[in-house]
C-alpha cells in the first residue's frame, strides 16, 4: 500500500501538466501502484477567491472517496475565509489545510498568518506548507513566489506549539533545527525532494526525527512519479519492513487520521 | 538486509561497498577481496524492483553521461567518502559507469594550475574506481594553449571528453581552439547550460550558454560532438528543448535536480530519442526514476540509458 502525500489537481498557469482531473490522477496512480493520494487544488493557488478552487476540488474527488484525500486551501486575506474553512472542514471533510503565504501575499508570522494557523489548530487539522511549487530558475516572470525557509517554519512552529505540519516538497531540512523548534512528533516530511542513497537525506532525518516523520510524496502532477518510486524501492532494500510500511503509507494514514479499510493494506509485489 | 548492513550503508558509504572500495584501489587485491566485490555488486542488484517500476530496472545497463567528483581526493589523507557514496549509489541503481568532471565553477577564470588540480581529482577517482568512474577534462578556454595541453594530458590519462563550464559563452571565439581540438580527437564536449529566467540566478552566471548558443556553435562546427548539459538543471527546460530543434548535431543530457513531468516525453517528441542521453548530475535516484516513468518503448529506454552515449564513445576509436 502506498499513500502519496504530495499531489495537486487542476491546471498550472505557467506550463501544461498532464494529470489535471481526479479521473486522470486515479488512472496514473493505478498505472504506478499508488493506492491513495492527498490532493489540493492548483486553481486555489491562483484564483482570487481560493475557495472556488476548493469547490472544484471537493466536487472532483468525491467520486473517489477511498482514493483521494482532499486538503482545503485557505487565503486569510480574502473575505469570508473563516466561513469557507468551516465549510471545507464540516461539509467536505477536508483532512488538512494548505496555506500559501508567498502566492497569496501575507506572512505566516504576521496577523493574518497567525489567525489562519490558529484556526487550523482549533480544528485539530494539519497545515500543509509547500516550500515551492517549482524551481525559481525557470519561472515565468509573473511567478514571484519565493521558497519558504526553515527560519519561517521554525518561527511558526514555536508560535503554535499544537500545530501539526505536513512539510511538502522541502529540501535542506535540518533535523536538529526542527527538533529545537519542537517539531519532532508533529511534522510529517514528504520525501519528494530528498534522497536515500547519495546524500542520505531521508535516512538522516529518520535518525534525527524518527521514522514516523517521513512519508512518500511525489509532487504530482509537476514531477514524475518514478523518482519517488525508486526511493521507495531503495527504502524497501535498506530499512526494516515495518519502517518501509510506515514511510509508504502508515505515517500518512496516522497523520491525516485516515480510516483504511481492512484488506486494503496488503503489500504489493516488490515491497519488502 | 539486516539493520546492521543498513547502518553500514547509510553511515559508511555502502553496504558491502567498503570491501569494494578496498579491492578497487588495490591492484593486487586478494581473491577473497574480489569475491567480496562480486558479492557487493550482486547483492545490490538483488535489491527489490519496488512498486510501479519496470521489472528488472536495476539490471538495465546505464551510462551516466554527466556526473561529478567534487572533492580533493587526489591529495594526501583525502576523505573519499563522497566518491564512495557516489559509486555505491550508482551500484544500487544499476548505473554501470559514471562520466565525471570537476569544473571550476562560479565563473572563475582559473589559472591552469587550478584547472589541472581539479582534473587531478577526477583522475584519482578514475584510478581508484577503474571501470566505474570515467573522466571529462575540464578546461577554461581563457588559458589558451595551456588548455589544449591540458586536454592532451587528460586524454593520455584516459579521459573521454571535455567539460566546459560558464567562463565564456560557447559562441565566444576564445572557445574555438578547444572545439577544434575536440573535433580532431573525436571526443565530445559536455557543456554546462541553462536558460535562466530568474534575475538572481542569471546575475550569478551571466555567461552560461543556452540552447541557441549550442546551436550556433554546432552550426559553425557540424563535426563537433556537442552535449547540452542537464536539461533539468534549473533553467527553462521547455525553452532548451525547443531551442535545439533545428540543431541535429547537438545531444542533450537528462540530468538535473528538476524532475518535472513530462521533460523526457517532450525531448523525444521534439528531438527524437537518439539525441537524448541519460545522466543524473548527482540527482541519482531522480535521474533514474524519470527515465523509468517516462512513456518510452524498451528500445528507446535502452538507447537513452546507454546506447546513444556508447555511440558517442565509439566514435573515438573509429
Amino acid at each position: 500500500m502506498i499513500i502519496d502525500v504530495n499531489t495537486h489537481l487542476g491546471h498550472y498557469p505557467f506550463r501544461p501538466v498532464r494529470f489535471t482531473s481526479a479521473a486522470r490522477m486515479i488512472e496514473h496512480m493505478d498505472a504506478h501502484g499508488i493506492d491513495m493520494a492527498v490532493v489540493s487544488s492548483l486553481h486555489a493557488v491562483f484564483y482570487r477567491d481560493s475557495h472556488r478552487g476548493n469547490e472544484e476540488l471537493f466536487q472532483d474527488v468525491r467520486q473517489f472517496p477511498d482514493r483521494l484525500i482532499p486538503v482545503a486551501t485557505v487565503n486569510p486575506k480574502y473575505v469570508g475565509w473563516e466561513r469557507d474553512l468551516e465549510e471545507s472542514v464540516r461539509r467536505w471533510n477536508a483532512k488538512g489545510v494548505t496555506l500559501l503565504p508567498e502566492h497569496h501575499g501575507y506572512s505566516l508570522t504576521g496577523e493574518l498568518g497567525r489567525a489562519a494557523l490558529g484556526r487550523i489548530v482549533d480544528y485539530d487539522l494539519p497545515v500543509v506548507l509547500t516550500q515551492r511549487l517549482e524551481d525559481r530558475r525557470q519561472r515565468h516572470h509573473w511567478d514571484v513566489a519565493e521558497d519558504l525557509t526553515t527560519a519561517q517554519l521554525t518561527e511558526v512552529a514555536a508560535a503554535h506549539p499544537k500545530l501539526r505540519c505536513l512539510l511538502s516538497n522541502w529540501i535542506g531540512l535540518n533535523g536538529a533545527q526542527l527538533i529545537a523548534a519542537g517539531l519532532r512528533g508533529r511534522c510529517l516530511i514528504d520525501f519528494a525532494r530528498l534522497d536515500v542513497l547519495l546524500n542520505k537525506a531521508i535516512p538522516k532525518l529518520v535518525d534525527e526525527l524518527r521514522v514516523e516523520s517521513i512519508a512518500f510524496g511525489s509532487h504530482l502532477p509537476f514531477d514524475y512519479l518514478g523518482p519517488s518510486l525508486v526511493k521507495l524501492a531503495n527504502i524497501a532494500a535498506l530499512f526494516p519492513a515495518e519502517d518501509y510500511e510506515k514511510i509508504a503509507w502508515k505515517n500518512a494514514a496516522a497523520f491525516f487520521r485516515l480510516e483504511i479499510a481492512e484488506g486494503r493494506t496488503g503489500r504489493r509485489k516488490g515491497g519488502p | 538486509m539486516t539493520m546492521e548492513n543498513r547502518r553500514t550503508f547509510l553511515r559508511n558509504a555502502g553496504t558491502a561497498f567498503g570491501a569494494f572500495a578496498v579491492a578497487s584501489r588495490n591492484s593486487v587485491a586478494a581473491d577473497a577481496d574480489r569475491d567480496k566485490v562480486e558479492d557487493a555488486e550482486s547483492s545490490m542488484l538483488d535489491w527489490p524492483d519496488g512498486v510501479g517500476l519496470p521489472q528488472g530496472w536495476r539490471q538495465m545497463r546505464k551510462l551516466d553521461a554527466h556526473n561529478h567528483v567534487m572533492q580533493d581526493v587526489h591529495k594526501p589523507q583525502a576523505d573519499w567518502s563522497s566518491v564512495e557514496n557516489l559509486v555505491a549509489a550508482a551500484q544500487a541503481l544499476g548505473i554501470n559507469k559514471l562520466y565525471c568532471s570537476r569544473p571550476v565553477s562560479k565563473g572563475i577564470l582559473a589559472e591552469i594550475a587550478a584547472v589541472r588540480d581539479a582534473n587531478d581529482s577526477v583522475l584519482a577517482a578514475m584510478k581508484r574506481f577503474p571501470g566505474q568512474i570515467e573522466g571529462y577534462c575540464f578546461v577554461q578556454p581563457g588559458n589558451g594553449p595551456a588548455a589544449l595541453d591540458e586536454i592532451e594530458r587528460c586524454l593520455e590519462a584516459g579521459m573521454i571528453g571535455v567539460k566546459l563550464y560558464n567562463q565564456f559563452k560557447y559562441t565566444d571565439p576564445i572557445v574555438f581552439p578547444v572545439v577544434e581540438r575536440c573535433i580532431e580527437r573525436r571526443i565530445p564536449i559536455l557543456g554546462h547550460s541553462a536558460y535562466l529566467t530568474d534575475a538572481k540566478s542569471l546575475a550569478a552566471q551571466p555567461l552560461t550558454s543556452h540552447a541557441l548558443d549550442f546551436c550556433e556553435l554546432s552550426g559553425r562546427y557540424p563535426e563537433l560532438i556537442l552535449i547540452l548539459g542537464h536539461v533539468n538543471g534549473g533553467g527553462d527546460w521547455e525553452w532548451a528543448i525547443k531551442g535545439l530543434r533545428d540543431c541535429p548535431n547537438v545531444y542533450l543530457d537528462t540530468s538535473g535536480s528538476v524532475l518535472e513531468d513530462d521533460t523526457i516525453g517532450r525531448c523525444v517528441l521534439e528531438l527524437g530519442h537518439r539525441r537524448i542521453l541519460f545522466a543524473t548530475d548527482l540527482t541519482m535516484e531522480g535521474g533514474v526514476g524519470k527515465i523509468l516513468s517516462a512513456e518510452l518503448t524498451l528500445q528507446q529506454r535502452e538507447d537513452i540509458f546507454w546506447r546513444n552515449f556508447q555511440g558517442i564513445l565509439d566514435r573515438r576509436a573509429a
